[in-house]
């Protein structure tokens, strides 16, 4: 090699590494202005998704990030994203974090008790340690003494109130409870759903007992009738929590045996994901079961997941948790 | 090797500006402030401090209007109609317009509603012009200093800018001829065309009686954390979203939809007063404009306002401590309203709730029938006292003119 | 033939910036060549890399020039991107959001905004449980601030004995009586013994409980069971008397429901109080042609208007002085009013309730100072059995009495008598123990041990034998599915 060879090759050399510069400089020129949806990996902070401002959605898309610096100048002590678990868990441990308990409870005109009953499920509600979010459905009306009852316990409520008119009374508690469901599924709460009917006495471990529910639960109840000597024990039978079998309530009709029972209202509590998200379980979301009717939906379910479903209390649901007195026919 | 010196130049560029990024604070809880004597000035009595002089203007410019559509009386902009009720039988009111520090031009200029019983100020520039052209020929003293001694009522969205579009009504500014005038209008934010600087921002107008009628005991526990009733779309005039409260609202229902916290809805029901004496927090975010009644309706309610709305004016808020009473979260932080609110100290929620709590202050939020030592027509009037003396420079030479009767769209120049 | 190579090597080169993994890769393949060659080629790489960085940057701010002054409402995001070190804060807006729009002196973006949405969808349980903590804390602060001041001791009397709707009752009063907020202590005296079934019940409210048993057994008869009570009653307040407890003794039998406001307005008695008291008279609960639940006495005028629950209790005039007593109409109830509890007939309060009353807890203290003269001796009271209907029979003169909840106008507290038949069995303590070995397979012999029709209209119910057997039905095989 000569050495005029070797300085020719050495410019050329030079041309070819600012060729290679530039062609690298431009290409990030052009990265930059390229959209970017994914956090870059030079800027630390905030990236918010140029596309998404063109765009005809109007979402931008938070980076994570940016919660992370919030929360850190915003409080002192939670940092739910950047705590280990160990030190969340500890966290959660102190603030004593559950799981929301959705109770609904449908009031119909013609249950003359309503108010007094109404004060007793509230009185047991305001107990139960939070969060619970009671549902009051009733039939909309100017004077409601049962808004001015829901305001004085204290307890967190949504009173849930609809136009309709009904002549049958169980057709408007499914279209009360139709119309509870249909705000959970609205507002996409996320919780354990529970009928409470008014007539109901609970005990207090009961409210602890379905916070364990994952998918589905179901528990026994003592049908309480007055001046008679029969009790009545409905729901299921469990090993351990696993439900083997089913108290029966209709002993009579021997002719649909094969299908499970059906189920008391009051019997059964469900995780509310089911009825927004229903994929999650493994369902096709088929719009008409879901907002159509919901609560035909959930029993539906309740009793076709049977792997999913769970005794409560999980030692083999012996211990009644629940009663129902039969007082009025109204309920 | 020049490439190396283009490198290091560059360097430097590239370091700051990713510092510079890390360096972005995040919105803070608002700090608590030493409560300062906000009371006391709430206390003021303006009489005997200013002198109010009426001009007498034919009905049509007030009375007739409010035949017309007696929905004037209970819409958000009725202060216009109840401030001259007020101030004609007010003892500030003089009938010697020579001793008169201020001057009042009773004009109606919303109270144009649309069947649906929006008010749509279309007309308004032209009726206010066609008023202070009467004036200014009738009486001497418009023309002594082109207005800066007169009040004007404008109580609309947008203040004298007259359109109900934002970005028509910046375009539009403030009609010229009220350039000098003291405004005082429910519309208030900060570096804003349609707000002058001196105007008095006043509480939109909640019917006292109705409210009063809602009242429930003070001992009602309160069991809702966030309260609020309202739209988050505005699907009819911003079908594609983002326009409408700058997104704000549409943010909170996809945020908070599905917090057991956070009470939201579309549904006006009618516990809504109940509810909210009975709430904790009532989100007060910005509408088309930025303010709206719910601001009013948490403070006579007791419910600690959450205001949303980058820049906003707070009526009379050189006389209520607005930021002791209430929580101000930037637009921008919406997504973070639930740590927001959970990270206040409680003791500071308590606080904020004894003085909302004060009479005083929900006293300064409404307009009753007939007026009340200390309630919002005070306030104007304590605004307007404390705007006194006039400076001399408000007062023209013989023959100076400012203001310039053609600047404006030519739609206003035709007759009213 | 280099030139190849070389231009193999950029190719390889641009490769492995591509993969990110910087000029490692070339070294390997440079390593054959000389070290100047590797620095060379570090250099090289290093270089690009930079050049590629800067471009980026470099575009950002060519950006942020060319678009900042238009009223473009994407230049928030542009500004949030290209930060400088302005801090924010709720009170103060930062100004870099205030970009200026078309004309004018507004800072605040006119146009289309974006609606910010957080990646995580649901709320923090830690957030909800601070939440649900200042909502304590500040209905806490409401009752210091609106509530009864200095509240004394709140006494609660509860007769009841062991039956199928006992744990049922007792629950109810007990969960009234722990939301009292006041010290509360809560006096059971249960008839034929303290039984532990009774005991641990009442150990789950956590409240000062005084658990006793008195002798003799629940009477089946009506009229003997509410003397009985009646002196069960006064032998709570007997150990009143002798341990000296201050407060307000009220009579929370297992038959009431509460409202919670009771529990404020019995802390003004002075002495003795009368509250009314809603007879909510109750059929029998069978399905067929019952009594209406609660009889209205008048006509129904207005529809809207709520029925209106028959009242004991005290009665005012109009200047809200205590003139005499609402007592419970049994007129219609004639004829279906029940002897037995158990019969499928209406239970009704006898005279006026004990749960109507309300006592400063010193009117039966021994010696009191200032207690009134019209107290009758303690020992004079019950001698006579027929005397202590109520606790009027206390009393020498019955006009004492103070009306309470609005002078007797508002109904606080409830009075249903609800029992089963005496001889109604129940699993002891709820807890039901079927026999897993009895269960059926449904598909192979549908009901093979079906029982016989129960009589009368029980047919429905599954009967719970006296040892707690229960039919059961299996379910299909789960392998099915």
């Amino acid at each position: 090699m000569g050495s005029s060879e070797r300085s020719k090759k050495k410019v050329h050399l030079w041309k070819k590494a600012i060729v290679h510069f530039m062609l690298c400089f431009v290409m990030g020129f052009f990265t930059g202005f390229a959209p970017t949806s994914k956090p870059s990996i030079f800027s630390s902070s905030v990236t918010m998704s140029l596309s998404s401002t063109y765009s005809p959605q109007p979402v931008e898309v938070f980076h994570q990030e940016k919660a992370q610096s919030f929360n850190r100048s915003l409080l002192d002590e939670t940092e739910p994203e950047s705590t280990t678990p160990r030190e969340e868990k500890k966290e959660n441990e102190e603030l004593n974090v559950k799981r929301l308990v959705i109770v609904v409870t449908t009031i119909s005109r013609r249950n003359k008790l309503r108010a007094v009953l109404l004060r007793r499920l509230a009185n047991t509600l305001k107990l139960v340690a939070e969060p619970l979010l009671w549902i009051v459905v009733e039939q909309k009306i100017d004077d409601s003494e049962v808004s001015e009852i829901l305001r004085k316990t204290g307890i967190m409520y949504r009173h849930v109130v609809f136009k309709e008119n009904f002549t049958d009374v169980s057709s408007e508690m499914d279209h009360q409870r139709n119309m509870a469901l249909n705000h959970i599924e609205h507002h996409r709460l996320s919780g354990i759903v529970h009928f409470a009917g008014l007539s109901n006495v609970y005990d207090l471990s009961f409210f602890e007992e379905i916070r364990a529910v994952e998918a589905f639960g179901t528990w026994p109840m003592a049908k309480l009738t007055a001046n008679r000597k029969k009790v009545k024990i409905e729901g299921p039978v469990c090993d351990s929590s696993e439900v083997i079998g089913w108290h029966l309530k209709r002993m009579n009709n021997l002719t649909d045996i094969s299908g499970p029972p059906p189920i008391h209202i009051s019997s059964f509590a469900f995780n509310s994901s089911i009825l927004w998200d229903p994929e999650r379980w493994g369902r096709t979301s088929s719009a008409q079961d879901t907002s159509q009717n919901s609560l035909r939906y959930v029993r539906k379910e309740v009793l076709e997941e049977e792997t999913k479903l769970k005794g409560i209390p999980k030692e083999g649901c012996s211990k009644i948790l629940l009663w129902d007195v039969q007082i009025s026919k109204e309920q | 090797m020049g490439f190396c010196m283009w490198v290091l130049l560059f360097l430097p560029l590239f370091l700051w500006s990713s510092v510079g990024e890390k360096g972005i604070g995040r919105g803070s809880v608002p700090t608590e402030r030493i409560a300062g004597s906000a009371g006391d000035v709430l206390e003021d009595n303006p009489v005997g401090k200013l002198k109010v002089y009426v001009y007498e203007l034919p009905s049509k410019y007030n009375k007739k209007v409010l035949q017309k559509d007696p929905r004037c009386l209970t819409h958000m902009f009725a202060a216009e109609i109840f401030m001259h009720q007020f101030l004609l039988s007010s003892p500030v009111r003089t009938l010697n317009p020579s001793e008169a520090d201020w001057f009042y031009t009773p004009v109606y200029t919303t109270c144009d509603l649309a069947p649906n019983g929006l008010p749509l100020p279309f007309k308004s520039p032209r009726m206010m012009r066609s008023a202070i052209q009467l004036i200014s020929t009738k009486w001497p003293y418009w023309n002594r200093t082109e207005g800066a001694d007169h009040f004007f009522l404008v109580p609309h969205d947008f203040g004298a800018c007259f359109h109900y579009q934002e970005e028509k009504a910046i375009k539009r500014g403030i009609l010229p001829l009220l350039q000098r005038a003291t405004l005082v209008q429910t519309f208030g934010q900060r570096n804003h065309v349609c707000l002058n600087e001196g105007s008095i921002t006043i509480p939109p107008y909640a019917p006292p009686e109705k409210m009063q009628s809602h009242l429930i005991p003070p001992d009602t526990p309160r069991s809702i954390f966030v309260y609020f009733r309202g739209l988050f779309y505005d699907v009819n005039n911003d079908p594609e979203g983002g326009y409408y409260a700058r997104g704000a609202r549409a943010s909170i229902w996809e945020n908070f939809k599905n917090n057991p916290l956070f009470d939201i809805s579309t549904d006006h029901p009618t516990t809504y007063y109940e509810d909210m004496q009975r709430s904790i927090f009532c989100l007060c975010p910005l509408g088309w404009a930025p303010w709206s009644p719910r601001l009013v309706e948490a403070v006579i309610f007791g419910c600690i306002p959450v205001i949303i709305a980058d820049d906003i004016v707070l009526p009379f808020a050189d006389a209520i401590p607005w930021e002791e009473i209430g929580v101000f979260v930037a637009e921008k932080d919406v997504p973070y309203l639930d740590t927001i609110l959970t990270s206040i100290p409680v003791e500071v929620v308590l606080r904020k709730q004894r003085l909302l709590a004060n009479p005083s202050m929900k006293q300064a939020m409404l307009f009753p029938q007939p007026a009340q030592p200390r309630d919002a027509f005070h306030q104007i009037l304590n605004g307007l006292a404390r705007k006194l003396p006039h400076g001399k420079k408000i007062f023209l030479k013989p023959g100076q003119k400012i203001l310039n009767w053609t600047a404006g769209p030519v739609g206003d120049m035709k007759p009213w | 033939m280099k030139q190849l190579t070389a231009l193999q090597q950029q190719g390889r080169r641009s490769n492995s910036f591509r993969n990110a993994s910087s000029p490692l890769d070339a070294t390997v393949e440079g390593a054959i060549k000389s070290p100047a060659t590797i620095f060379w080629l570090i250099l090289h790489g290093l270089c690009c890399l930079i050049s590629l960085v800067l471009g980026f940057r470099f575009s950002r701010l060519v950006f942020f020039l060319i678009l900042s002054p238009s009223s473009s409402p994407s230049t928030t995001t542009i500004y949030s991107a290209i930060q400088t070190t302005l801090p924010s804060s709720t009170t103060t807006p930062p100004p870099e959001r205030n970009v200026s729009a078309a004309g004018g002196g507004s800072r605040v973006v006119v146009g289309r905004h974006g609606i910010l949405i957080r990646p995580w969808p649901h709320p923090d349980p830690a957030e909800v449980m601070k939440a649900h903590r200042i909502i304590e804390r500040v209905q806490m602060e409401q009752r210091s601030q609106y509530g009864v001041k200095n509240p004394r001791t709140v006494i609660a009397i509860t007769p009841t004995y062991v039956r199928t709707f006992q744990t049922l009752h007792l629950t109810g009063v007990m969960h009234s009586l722990m939301n009292v907020p006041y010290d509360l202590l809560w006096i059971v005296v249960e008839a034929g013994g303290a039984t532990n079934e009774t005991a641990s019940l009442i150990a789950k409210s956590g409240l000062k409980t005084i658990h006793i048993g008195f002798n003799g057994k629940m009477p089946v008869l009506w009229e003997d069971r509410h003397k009985l009570e009646s002196r069960m009653r006064l032998h709570a307040l007997s150990i009143v008397r002798e341990k000296r407890l201050d407060g307000v003794v009220m009579f929370a039998d297992d038959s009431n429901m509460h409202s919670l406001e009771l529990f404020d307005e019995i802390q003004n008695v002075k002495w003795i109080g009368a509250i009314s008291v809603g007879i909510l008279a109750h059929s029998g609960g069978s399905e067929e042609g019952d009594l209406p639940v609660v009889q209205r006495d008048d006509n129904e005028k207005d529809e809207r208007k709520p029925p209106q629950v028959p009242v004991q209790g005290p009665a005012c005039n109009s200047s809200n002085h205590f003139v005499g007593w609402h007592t419970f109409n049994t007129l219609p109830f004639v004829e279906r009013s029940a002897r037995y509890i158990g019969d499928r007939a209406v239970v009704l309060p006898r005279k006026l309730e004990w749960a109507g009353f309300v006592l400063n807890s010193r009117l039966v203290w021994e010696d009191s100072l200032d207690k009134p003269v019209w107290v009758k001796e303690w020992e004079e009271v019950g001698k006579d059995e027929e005397d202590i209907e109520s606790p009027l029979s206390l009393l020498k003169d019955t006009s004492v009495v103070e009306p309470l909840g609005s002078c007797g106008r508002k109904v606080l507290l409830w009075w249903l008598r609800v029992e089963a038949r005496a001889d109604s069995k129940f699993p002891a303590r709820w807890i039901i123990d079927p026999p897993l070995e009895i269960t059926v397979p449904a598909k192979l012999t549908p009901w093979p041990d079906a029982p016989p029709e129960l009589p009368s209209s029980v047919e429905k119910a599954i009967t719970i034998p006296e040892n707690g057997i229960v039919n059961t039905e299996k379910r299909p095989p789960k392998s099915r599915r």
